[in-house]
């Protein structure tokens, strides 16, 4: 008896030994680096970094309390414990409590909550109310410009099973998957679903928010570009990247083609400091698992590029026009025009290489005009109609009520998929010939009235067709 | 055998037991009938805790399964809809199949003993508690063998992800099984709970007044008096949910004008109540153990008990904290997360009695203390996760995140089900009348304890670098991979320490092996170690007249006075009452009433028309029915009991 109360004595000594070094090493090596893509200790915005400094007062918080009860427990139990079968047998003094200890304790909690509970208020309204611009106080407390908040972004996002609808209200634009956003400026992000529940989580930025069936939420966040343009290297060091590096433009591919070049897609850290990762964070169905999203960062002269280029793209009135044999051209001028120089009649663009007079209709040979696109594109583009893509997925114009995501400029996205897969024509091609097989479930497979026969299903063995398909696709920039 | 019988002769009763309405097997059944039939708390208790243990096993299953997938980057073990299906199925299963019918094991088993009771106040009402939780796990289980197969719409079932609208398979009917599976389990938990509150209130022994109760029995209590205000919201629910899903209703179809918040709400006002209903009766096992093997009396007795019933108060006021990201406005966020906060110091307060407890004592450690030390320790990392998320900006992050999964694991396996296991390893003594095996058990809380922590302790850092809950893949690149395999050892590692645990809990009736315990072999302090282990069937052979709060202690060591006496046995000896088919039969028809209702299409056998679900609801509420009008007419009857002078 006496050795097995020992030996009970030393084996628990040692568990609660080996444990306290494995958590130790966990933490430690956890905490190597924190930058991880979409990760919530990597704060790159105001109302992320609130979050994060309240997230880490609760945890020196608790690890001071965690230390203080649990180092009181281990001291109980190595100065209490029964040190021989006879002073387990022992019968120590039977005192049932002590009032003015536990009104102590009870006191000491209700302190340390209240150290909590102030910056959590704070926190509260700071999540939920865009600062008033002209209340000074509060912009200098925050360190914002007043111009920030006046001159905030709206973007109203539906979440749809699974991807993401963002819709520029101020512009009249429309995109999917990617958020664009200037890193000067408050975003104020209007939350709408069309299905189910989804819920809007950019960790670096803003934190979360659920997209509630019937009811319009709100969130906002403003990026600080300081704290874009600084980053890790690999040793885990601050180094500062300049805005070229960071965020370089969206609108000329640029980003897409920085992103390509700097990095693997299976890097564990994001060398662009630009790009963020987002992800629905609220069950959704089958495919929940693969709705994310991305967040592109830009200088303000870049964003409003974008936002041109975009309203140039998705307006009715700058659709190229059919050629008119009655009108001259400027050089530059496209029109579209019906001929058989991709070996089958049909719609292509030209682009006047030269001032056209009258009735000198689109022909190579004259030399005034050239296609505006490959063959391919054109060809991909009939192909985009007639295999029924363009029944879901609305192409330079805004589609709101459409069921696929909207496709303007495709060819300047970094990402495929509501952000599962890079952009690039690999992917492309897998993900045209098999979606289902990227990510199982997924709407363009399985929507309504897709079924065996649609051609969508049959292009596994059309290597032809799936290229003519990325070219145009591809070709969007 | 040594106890003399006689048939229970009583006037009143008399022509009952002659015109026997429905023939009940008489006391010394054997085997399946036996088991069948009895009304025997303990009994009932065993059954519970069996059931519960297979549940266990098949939840850890569907855990190990879920682990796997998410070994690596777009693995695939499962599909997307199987591992929704896995966690759906997981989560249900450790709540209402796990947990709740684990902590009932208890609550039938050692409740009685404690407050010096024969038996329950309805012994019958107790069977057919149990069947109905049978019925529901059976029901839930079914799921998987019918159009859709198991639901997939997570244990919390968001609407409107639960309409038809949005079935991702045509007629899907797994939402439908675990609506019924719940109502049914929620019988099965409010017969119990209004049978525990009946009993502690009126069948205390002498003596035994509302402040010398063990802790444990406080727990039943309060737990009990939680369930009955809790479920009624779920039940209204789910009638709502069934009736959306049938009868095409508006209460959560937002298409239609309903409100997927009213589904939150009505969840929440249920599910946070529920958390404590898991976590209080660990805490009511762990408030038994620890002055055990200190010797010495819990500290501030009157404080813990507040502090539960004030935990039990406040678990009604703090539900919207799971609902912090759904756009309540800054009021009513702010509201309950202040709310929230202030929950931590009745818990807070326990921790601090339980090492006061300790404080000047002589502490032994074996196996129930270890996972009694276990479980503060979890418990306490648990509930310090549990303030940071009563933040709501820290939530903002948190919610659906990996970190609100390591939060609640910590609660409820290093929480509850540690607790648990201290329970199982404390009281099997007082089941079997043997002690279980020191070494394994040391070895079981090591398996777990380690396993448990690989397991969970990684996920808050996982969750921290953007792992979402409830998804069944992850992307290259995010650095989830080490970590997820880390989570994954461990799972293993706890999955076999638990399995380890449950094989000893089962043999340990069949073990010839091991020691004899004794009636008290702890020195325990509560009136259960009075009796002889195992404990024969009346429990009392004399009831006795409690004189102190700690009575099998003071017995011991106690002044004279407060040494407890026994009432004289009358001449009508103990009064047993009789076995019943009624339960059983009742539960049988509310099982097939529930699949009647649950089916939409007509039965057929081997090719040709058997019924339709209307005539199998309509059958299937006739034996329901029948089973009630039968058990009204038999009554309790019973028979006569004359234990020997010195038996106990």
């Amino acid at each position: 008896m006496n050795k097995e109360i020992i030996k009970f004595f030393k084996f628990s000594k040692g568990t609660i030994l080996t444990s306290i070094i494995c958590w130790f090493f966990i933490f430690l090596g956890g905490c190597s680096r924190i930058d991880h893509k979409q990760s919530a200790l990597d704060p790159k915005g105001l109302v992320s970094q609130n979050q994060y400094d309240i997230f880490m007062l609760s945890v020196w918080i608790t690890i001071f309390l965690f230390c203080a009860v649990g180092g009181c427990l281990l001291f109980v139990l190595w100065k209490y414990r029964a040190k021989s079968p006879e002073e387990a047998m022992e019968v120590p003094p039977q005192s049932h409590g002590n009032s003015k200890i536990e009104a102590f304790l009870i006191v000491a909690s209700t302190v340390i909550l209240i150290i909590l509970a102030i910056p959590t208020l704070q926190g509260v309204v700071l999540m939920n109310r865009v600062p008033d611009p002209n209340d000074s106080e509060t912009l200098n407390k925050l360190n914002l410009d007043k111009s920030s908040i006046e001159d905030a972004i709206t973007v109203n996002v539906t979440g749809k099973r699974f991807f993401w609808v963002f819709e520029y209200p101020q512009f009249g634009i429309v995109t999917a998957n990617e958020l664009v956003f200037p890193a000067s400026k408050a975003i104020r992000v209007n939350l709408r679903t069309e299905d189910v529940i989804h819920s809007f989580w950019l960790p670096k930025l803003a934190g979360k928010m659920d997209l509630m069936p019937g009811q319009e939420n709100f969130l906002w966040f403003i990026a600080d570009q300081e704290k874009i343009l600084s980053k890790m290297d690999s040793d885990g060091n601050p180094i500062k990247s300049s805005i070229e590096d960071a965020m370089p433009p969206v609108f000329n591919g640029k980003m897409r083609e920085k992103i390509f070049a700097k990095q693997k897609f299976t890097d564990e850290f994001e060398a662009v400091g630009g790009l963020f990762y987002g992800q629905c964070a609220e069950y959704c169905g089958n495919s929940h698992a693969y709705m994310s999203f991305r967040a592109l960062a830009q200088t303000d002269e870049d964003f409003e590029s974008w936002v041109k280029k975009y309203q140039d793209a998705q307006n009715p009135n700058l659709q190229p026009l059919e050629y008119d044999p009655e009108k001259e051209y400027q050089s530059g001028t496209v029109v579209s025009f019906q001929d058989d120089s991709t070996g089958e009649t049909l719609t292509r663009e030209y682009t006047a290489t030269k001032s056209v007079n009258k009735g000198q209709a689109p022909n190579l040979s004259q030399a005034a005009w050239k296609k505006t696109h490959s063959d391919d594109y054109e060809i991909g583009k009939k192909l985009f109609s007639s295999l029924q893509c363009v029944q879901c997925h609305a192409i330079n114009r805004t589609g709101l009520g459409s069921k696929g995501p909207n496709l303007t400029l495709f060819g300047i996205r970094t990402s495929l998929a509501a952000g599962w897969m890079r952009n690039d024509e690999e992917n492309l091609s897998q993900w045209l010939k098999n979606s289902n097989d990227v990510k199982f479930g997924n709407l363009m497979w399985n929507g309504e009235g897709v079924d065996d026969s649609h051609p969508l299903r049959n292009l596994e063995d059309d290597d032809e067709k799936v290229n003519q398909l990325i070219a145009y696709l591809l070709g969007l920039k | 055998m040594a106890t003399e019988s006689i048939k229970y002769l009583s006037p009143d009763t008399d022509n009952k037991t002659e015109t026997k309405v429905f023939p009940r097997p008489d006391q010394h059944a054997k085997g399946i009938v036996n088991w069948l039939t009895t009304i025997d708390h303990k009994k009932i208790g065993i059954m519970y805790g069996v059931s519960a243990l297979f549940f266990l096993l098949l939840g850890g299953l569907e855990a190990l399964l879920i682990r796997s997938q998410l070994w690596s980057h777009n693995m695939e073990v499962l599909t997307n809809r199987e591992y929704n299906q896995m966690f759906t199925m997981h989560g249900t299963t450790m709540v209402f199949l796990v947990i709740m019918p684990l902590s009932a094991a208890f609550f039938n088993f050692i409740m009685p003993l404690q407050i010096g009771a024969r038996d329950v106040a309805f012994p019958r009402m107790n069977t057919l508690s149990l069947w109905c939780f049978i019925a529901g796990g059976i029901i839930l289980n079914l799921s998987w063998f019918f159009t859709g197969g198991s639901p997939a719409i997570g244990w919390f079932g968001y609407a409107p992800l639960t309409d038809n609208r949005f079935a991702e398979v045509l007629g899907d009917m797994g939402p439908d099984f675990w609506i019924f599976s719940l109502q049914v389990l929620g019988v099965a938990s409010l017969l119990a709970s209004f049978n525990f509150i009946t009993t502690i209130i009126n069948m205390r022994a002498p003596g035994m007044t509302m402040m010398r109760l063990p802790v444990f029995t406080w727990m039943t209590l309060i737990v009990s008096f939680l369930i009955i205000l809790a479920f009624p919201a779920i039940t209204i629910a789910l009638v709502e949910l069934m009736f959306d899903r049938t009868y095409d209703t508006n209460f959560y179809d937002f298409l239609e004008g309903g409100k997927p918040h009213l589904w939150q709400h009505l969840f929440w006002i249920f599910g946070h109540p529920e958390v404590y209903i898991l976590i209080l009766p660990a805490m009511g096992i762990v408030s038994e153990i620890i002055p055990v093997f200190s010797r010495k009396p819990l500290f501030g007795y009157g404080l813990i008990v507040f502090s539960g019933a004030i935990i039990g108060f406040m678990g009604f006021a703090v539900w919207s904290h799971h609902m912090f990201t759904t756009g309540m406005g800054i009021v009513a966020t702010s509201a309950f997360s202040i709310l929230t906060m202030l929950i931590a110091i009745p818990t807070g307060v326990k921790i601090f009695n339980w090492i006061g407890t300790m404080w000047g004592g002589r502490i032994r450690f074996e196996t129930p203390m270890l996972f009694a030390l276990g479980f503060i320790t979890m418990f306490m990392v648990g509930g310090f996760t549990g303030i940071m998320h009563s933040s709501v900006p820290i939530d903002a992050q948190h919610q659906d995140s990996y970190f609100v999964v390591a939060h609640f694991h910590y609660v409820l396996i290093g929480g509850a089900l540690f607790g648990l296991f201290a329970g199982f390893y404390f009281w099997i003594p007082k089941l079997t009348g043997k002690m279980l095996n020191e070494k394994l058990g040391k070895f079981v809380f090591t398996l777990m304890f380690i396993g448990f922590n690989l397991t969970f302790f990684p996920m808050h850092y996982l969750g921290m670098i953007g792992q979402p809950r409830r998804t069944h893949s992850y992307n290259e690149g995010h650095g989830f991979e080490t970590w997820n395999q880390i989570a994954t050892i461990g799972a293993f590692i706890l999955g076999i320490g638990i399995a380890i645990g449950i094989y000893q809990f089962i043999t340990a009736a069949f073990n010839k092996k091991l020691k004899s315990a004794g009636k008290n072999p702890w020195d325990a302090r509560t009136l259960e170690w009075t009796l002889s282990s195992p404990v024969k069937e009346y429990n009392f052979a004399r009831t006795p007249i409690i004189k102190s709060r700690d009575q099998a202690w003071e017995n011991s060591y106690g002044p004279k006075e407060n040494h407890s006496e026994k009432e004289p046995l009358g001449d009508h000896g103990v009064h047993m009452p009789d076995r019943s088919w009624c339960p059983l039969i009742t539960s049988i028809g509310l099982f097939i009433f529930v699949l009647g209702l649950l089916f939409r299409e007509s039965i057929e056998v081997s090719g040709s028309y058997f019924a339709t679900p209307y005539e199998v609801a309509i059958g299937g509420c006739s034996v329901f029915v029948l089973g009630i009008i039968l058990w009204a007419l038999e009554g309790p009857a019973g028979y006569h009991l004359f234990p020997k002078e010195n038996e106990e």
